[in-house]
């Protein structure tokens, strides 16, 4: 595939940090497919080499000193680079996706002992996952994920969607139980994902994340015809490679919208895995219609919009309480939380009532995904002495004096736009970041 | 609860001075109870629990039932609680009461004055602003002041043992080294240092300014000065502020004789030998908080950065050891345990050997000693590694100590010659139960008890004769 | 576990509801000068407590928020208030209580007379508390100690509130929560006038903090020292009164009932109590096909048992549910 066309699919997802370009390009030049590119692309490359390049790890290769010695700009110039993926990022509210459903495929073949990533990939795909589960479940308090593994030729559920990060990590804590072997098929995990999302309703996201660590895929029937259902069932599949490009692959995600990358190294594949992690902007029905023509026949109008969905609120009941048995472990428990439709008592929420299927959320549930519909906007880097004449000499939210240049701003101060306050850049960072609330505004 | 576990492990022992107070008589706690200082300074000194009770009935009026409060308490919680409490009775802050909790009047009285501020008993000091004839001295003077007279004690003690010569200090602290125990007098002359002193040197600074202090509470006790005055005073000092000159109209006889002692410490400073002002050094101000009783010890810690107690020792796996120190206290101290090589502007590098090591436990200090001080001075860059200390190293430092333990010595009785082998174990049987058998072989019908055991098992013996004897007859 | 702590006081200085809150004809009158002396004592022995233990007062003041004191500045000559010495009193004490009283007298002065008052800055003065524990839990280049946990502080906020939840603050809120979640901070809540804030009751209950109301006014001491002095590891010990009656659930957007089972806009996670065709919120149309459904099923319920009826059939406290959502929806727009 040229790379030219790739490009054009990556720009359309208005959210996409084009952080994920550069890592994207010097990897086609690596794959020796775009050659007329290799000169303007010889920089990059030298500065992020390839796991199975690097004959030994030199990891003072990172950081260069400056010219008196010192570490600190290279350290600056790394903590800007972080900054500038963020500032770019839109700072209008944009619609998101806040309920998803996702399966995570495993590679569990042959290919995954390979040493090429330390200690081996299947160990660190495991160790990477669980941060993953972690991290994906504090951004996606409403989602729900689910864990497919490809061994010998078959695909096998791990473990079953939940919307519990306990029960998902449970699934691929025994490292034993996923001892990987034999070839991997990705029709038929795809399909086994598929056939456990089915049920779900249109509103939610359908998305599968795929870790692949094979060049080989053994398959019974044509994988096309899996792909095609995939876009009808409007699936989006990510898949992270750990060896190198498939042709397969890079189709899986294209045509369902979903994010490829190979990963060069293990820094490089927890980005990629975690780019996934925020909640993915909705495509509006008529972009992705256009853009995927020759796909799958037109979807029901207005069904990738809004829906309403029906959720319940429980009643908590106190540690008090005396005990009753769950409907979710069935062990006596004083604690717990009381479908409303059913009175079935569940321990964790949010998830599906185990009785009558309702989604049992709790406000604050809802609360912690506003921040993806309303982010802070970004705040303006202060270039020049003038401006910071009639403005407080502290930050507006922490009181911290100057703290002195960085990367982008030569006064360490970054004013919002809105509020014309200025914060030092530890909190810059840590209002869009974590906070998502600006202090001066407080909105 | 890892954490409640955590807790009673550490607070096992109580802070030294409060150990002191304890021996103190009720009459003298309650003098010393009236100064605010004092009793913020102690209530400072407290376990966190016991803080907590006292701060909840700081402010009732009345006495609450003891149920009341106990009601709060966490079942697991219950036995540390219990303690707190007895603890607290013993210095007589708590009114000791099965039923009801009641703050010692005084001291209820003295640390609400603390807290609100007010009343006229001066007891944090009468700050004197400096004027242009004696300008106030900086807190850089007063560290280095602090520290210079710190580590002389300390060095003083090092280079006795290696007959380096040093310069002697005063003869008020030379008597209190020698009164500790620390020092010893070896000649006429010199005195030698100690394996309790050696003991000392790797202590942190706080505790061995406590170790002195206390020290000196107990010297004073002999010479009959009064004991709450020297106390007081004390507390009174590390509620001053670091920077700051106060007169010493207010004073009392006792405490401005203590000045020069302390000014021999490091823990005050002043101009002239009888002046009318004095300022507390950063050893005074921290003595109540567990904040580095010293600024920055390593003379290359010229960041002016006031790091936590930078370390400064790099420890191989090849017991090789690089100390990254122009301080000749810290190499002194090193030269105990560690085989010198060589000696750098800024850098001491050698090796911890089997000699250096048997060295340091012949002078009495053990195994966990030389690793725990390593521990604490270990660089930052040491601290990345997990263990923090080479596994082989530690293992090989305990192996060399056990070495030395071979023969293990215990004072006690040995008991030989029973008439019959039934007596002997009869009387065996008894010592067993008491726990107080040392060795025993019962092919030579002996066996040895420790010193504690000996005189319930002659006690025992002599019933048995008796008992024999009566039935004989 | 003898580890210094952080205590960063929010201090809620609504003129009007101090103003009513010192009325002769409640229960209980407070005034606030009675208040700042209690909560003077109540700062001195966090000081006390602990040599190490570090401070942080914010105040919120209608229409902005503002640092008042910190033990960091008053450490730094440069910056400190300047502070008569006296020898009847310890130096720290002397200097929170003059600094503190002077600024908010002074902000008191400016403040005047206006016509209509602004609601006050508690979202600002939060998470101007969470980033500064932030920049105390994180200092900056801080690239030779990685990992020296142990000598930071246990950071916990008291929240002291007067007003009532202001309704567009609930997202903010809820954020600041969140994040105070992932620092490990405890919110600590205590009510001293006016209606519960569901807001802060969720704080305080989200953290692990516990949200007091204040009954007897005049033990505000007692109250404070007992609830909000111990660290968190004190009160693994000596327990604290919790909230154990946090509701959580949501009243809808369009009638503000308390609803059960909800209608969730699957965009803007609005909560309607029956079925509409359009999101008030974000206008977002709904498929018809779902409506249908939707309508299908409750009417059944409806019908049926009526035990699951969807609007306010539970006997419940509708009101701080209701502020929740209202909030929400004003942002929304």
């Amino acid at each position: 595939m040229p790379p030219r066309r790739q490009d054009d699919i990556m720009d359309v997802d208005s959210d996409e940090s084009d952080a994920s370009l550069d890592y994207d390009e010097p990897r086609r030049k690596g794959k020796g497919k775009a050659p007329k590119k290799k000169d303007k692309r010889k920089s990059k490359v030298t500065e992020v080499p390839y796991a199975w390049e690097a004959s030994y790890v030199r990891s003072w290769d990172t950081v260069q000193e400056d010219e008196s010695g010192s570490l600190q700009t290279a350290v600056d110039d790394l903590i800007a680079r972080g900054r500038r993926k963020r500032l770019f990022a839109p700072s209008k509210a944009i619609r998101r996706t806040i309920i998803r459903h996702l399966i995570i495929i495993l590679d569990l073949s042959n290919s995954m002992m390979d040493r090429d990533m330390r200690p081996t990939r299947f160990d660190l795909s495991l160790e990477y996952t669980r941060e993953f589960v972690n991290e994906w479940f504090d951004q996606n308090p409403l989602g729900q994920i689910g864990i497919v593994g490809m061994r010998a030729g078959v695909g096998e559920r791990v473990g079953e969607m939940s919307g519990n990060p306990p029960d998902v990590l449970r699934a691929i804590s025994e490292r034993h139980k996923l001892e990987p072997t034999g070839d991997p098929s990705l029709q038929n995990a795809i399909e086994m994902a598929k056939s456990t999302m089915s049920h779900l309703p249109t509103h939610s996201s359908r998305e599968i994340l795929i870790i692949f660590g094979s060049l080989t895929t053994c398959d019974p029937g044509n994988i096309h015809e899996t792909l095609e259902s995939c876009i009808r069932d409007k699936i989006r599949i990510s898949v992270v490679a750990l060896a190198a490009e498939m042709k397969i692959c890079r189709e899986l995600c294209d045509k369902t919208g979903g994010q490829f990358g190979v990963a060069m190294n293990e820094g490089h594949f927890k980005d990629l895995l975690f780019e996934l992690i925020p909640p993915p902007a909705q495509h509006s029905t008529s972009a992705l219609t256009s853009r995927l023509a020759s796909g799958a026949p037109a979807n029901a109008p207005g069904s990738a919009g809004g829906d309403l969905m029906l959720m319940g609120f429980p009643t908590r009941l106190p540690d008090t309480s005396p005990p009753s048995l769950c409907v979710c472990h069935s062990e006596m428990r004083s604690q717990g939380f009381l479908c409303p439709r059913c009175s079935a008592k569940v321990c964790d929420i949010p998830t599906d009532c185990d009785v009558c299927g309702l989604m049992i959320v709790s406000s604050p549930h809802l609360a912690r995904s506003y921040h993806h519909l309303f982010p802070v906007k970004a705040y303006r880097p202060v270039m020049t002495m003038e401006e910071t004449a009639n403005s407080s000499p502290t930050c507006h939210a922490c009181a911290a004096m100057d703290t002195g240049a960085d990367g982008i701003s030569p006064l360490g101060r970054y004013r919002c736009t809105d509020c014309s306050n200025d914060f030092c850049t530890e909190c810059d960072v840590f209002v869009h970041d974590v906070l998502h609330c600006c202090p001066g505004c407080e909105r | 609860m890892p954490a409640v576990e955590e807790l009673s492990a550490k607070d096992v022992g109580a802070h030294p001075l409060l150990v002191f107070l304890q021996s103190q008589p009720k009459r003298a706690l309650s003098r010393l109870y009236q100064r605010p200082s004092s009793c913020l300074c102690i209530f400072r000194l407290l376990g966190p629990l016991e803080r907590q009770i006292v701060m909840n009935v700081l402010w009732l009026d009345a006495s609450i039932p003891a149920s009341t409060m106990s009601s709060w308490v966490v079942r697991e919680g219950k036995k540390q609680y219990d303690q707190a409490l007895i603890e607290l009775s013993r210095i007589d802050v708590l009114v000791n009461s099965a039923t009801e909790l009641t703050l010692s009047a005084t001291f209820k009285a003295s640390l609400r004055q603390a807290i609100t501020g007010g009343g006229s008993t001066g007891s944090f000091g009468v700050p004197l602003s400096g004027d242009s004839e004696h300008p106030t001295p900086t807190i850089a003077t007063l560290d280095t002041y602090a520290l210079e007279k710190w580590e002389s004690i300390l060095h003083y003690m090092v280079s006795s043992g290696t007959g380096l010569p040093s310069t002697k200090p005063s003869a008020g602290v030379e008597f209190l080294l020698e009164r500790s125990g620390l020092m010893a007098k070896a000649r006429e002359t010199s005195s030698q240092i100690t394996s309790s002193g050696f003991q000392f040197l790797l202590h942190t600074p706080h505790d061995q300014l406590w170790a002195l202090l206390l020290q000196y509470l107990e010297m004073s006790e002999e010479r009959k000065t009064d004991i709450v005055e020297v106390i007081s005073f004390l507390f009174m000092l590390s509620t001053m502020e670091l920077g700051k000159e106060y007169s010493v109209d207010t004073l009392t006889k006792a405490q401005e004789h203590m000045l020069s002692d302390l000014r021999d410490y490091g823990l005050v400073w002043q101009r002239k030998a009888t002046p009318q002002r004095f300022s507390p050094t950063r050893l005074a101000t921290t003595l109540t908080s567990s904040l580095p009783p010293l600024p920055t010890a390593t003379g290359t810690g010229g960041a002016g950065s006031d790091s936590k107690g930078e370390g400064f020792i790099i420890l191989e796996t090849n017991y090789r050891i690089y100390a990254y120190t122009d301080n000749p206290l810290q190499t002194a101290v090193l030269n105990l345990f560690v085989t010198l090589k060589s000696r750098f502007p800024n850098l001491v590098v050698g090796s911890i050997t089997r000699d250096s090591v048997k060295r340091a436990l012949m002078n009495g200090i053990t195994a966990d000693q030389i690793i725990s001080y390593l521990t604490t001075h270990a660089h930052p860059q040491m601290r990345k590694n997990k263990p923090l200390i080479p596994v082989t190293v530690q293992d090989q430092i305990r192996l060399w100590e056990l070495e030395k333990n071979r023969v293990k010595s215990d004072e006690g009785y040995l008991y030989t010659s029973f008439a019959s082998l039934a007596d002997y174990e009869y009387v065996l049987k008894h010592g067993r139960e008491l726990g107080v058998i040392l060795w025993e072989s019962a092919a030579k019908r002996c066996f040895f008890t420790s010193v504690e055991g000996h005189a319930s098992i002659r006690l025992f013996i002599e019933r048995l004769g008796q008992n024999q004897q009566n039935n004989r007859s | 576990m003898d580890r210094s702590s952080h205590l960063s006081v929010i201090l809620d200085l609504c003129p009007t509801q101090w103003l009513l809150s010192a009325q002769p004809s409640n229960p209980h009158p407070l005034s606030f000068d009675t208040f700042l002396s209690h909560l003077l004592v109540f700062l001195n022995s966090h000081i006390a407590y602990k040599h190490e233990n570090s401070l942080a007062i914010f105040g919120a003041l209608p229409g902005k928020s503002l640092l008042f004191y910190s033990s960091e500045e008053a450490g730094d000559p440069s910056t400190a208030e300047v502070v008569q010495p006296d020898p009847n009193s310890y130096r720290f004490f002397k200097t929170v209580d003059q600094s503190l009283v002077r600024r908010i007298s002074r902000e008191f002065d400016i403040l005047g007379q206006p016509d209509t008052e602004e609601p006050c800055a508690l979202v600002g003065a939060l998470t101007k508390a969470i980033c500064y524990i932030n920049r105390l839990l994180h200092p900056a280049q801080s690239l030779s100690s990685p990992e020296d946990s142990a000598n930071l502080p246990d950071p916990r906020i008291l929240i002291l509130s007067v007003s009532p939840d202001a309704s567009n603050s609930y997202i903010p809120i809820m954020n600041s929560i969140f994040s105070a979640q992932k620092l490990k901070i405890t919110i600590d809540v205590c009510k001293t006038f006016g209606p519960d804030s569901v807001f802060l009751q969720q704080a305080a209950y989200l953290t692990g903090g516990s949200y007091i109301y204040l009954e007897h006014r005049e033990a505000l001491l007692q109250y404070l020292v007992m609830s909000f002095l111990p660290t968190p590891s004190i009160r693994k010990i000596i327990t604290v009164p919790t909230e154990d009656k946090t509701d959580f659930r949501a009243a809808c957007f369009c009638h503000k009932h308390v609803v059960d089972v909800g209608y969730v806009c699957s965009v803007c996670l609005s909560i309607f109590c029956q079925p509409v065709p359009v999101c008030s919120t974000c206008r977002t149309k709904f498929p018809m096909k779902t409506l249908q459904r939707l309508n299908m099923t409750r009417a059944s319920s409806l019908t049926g048992t009526g035990a699951s009826q969807p609007s306010a059939s539970r006997p419940t406290n509708g009101t701080p549910a209701k502020q929740v959502y209202t909030g929400l929806a004003a942002n929304l727009r």
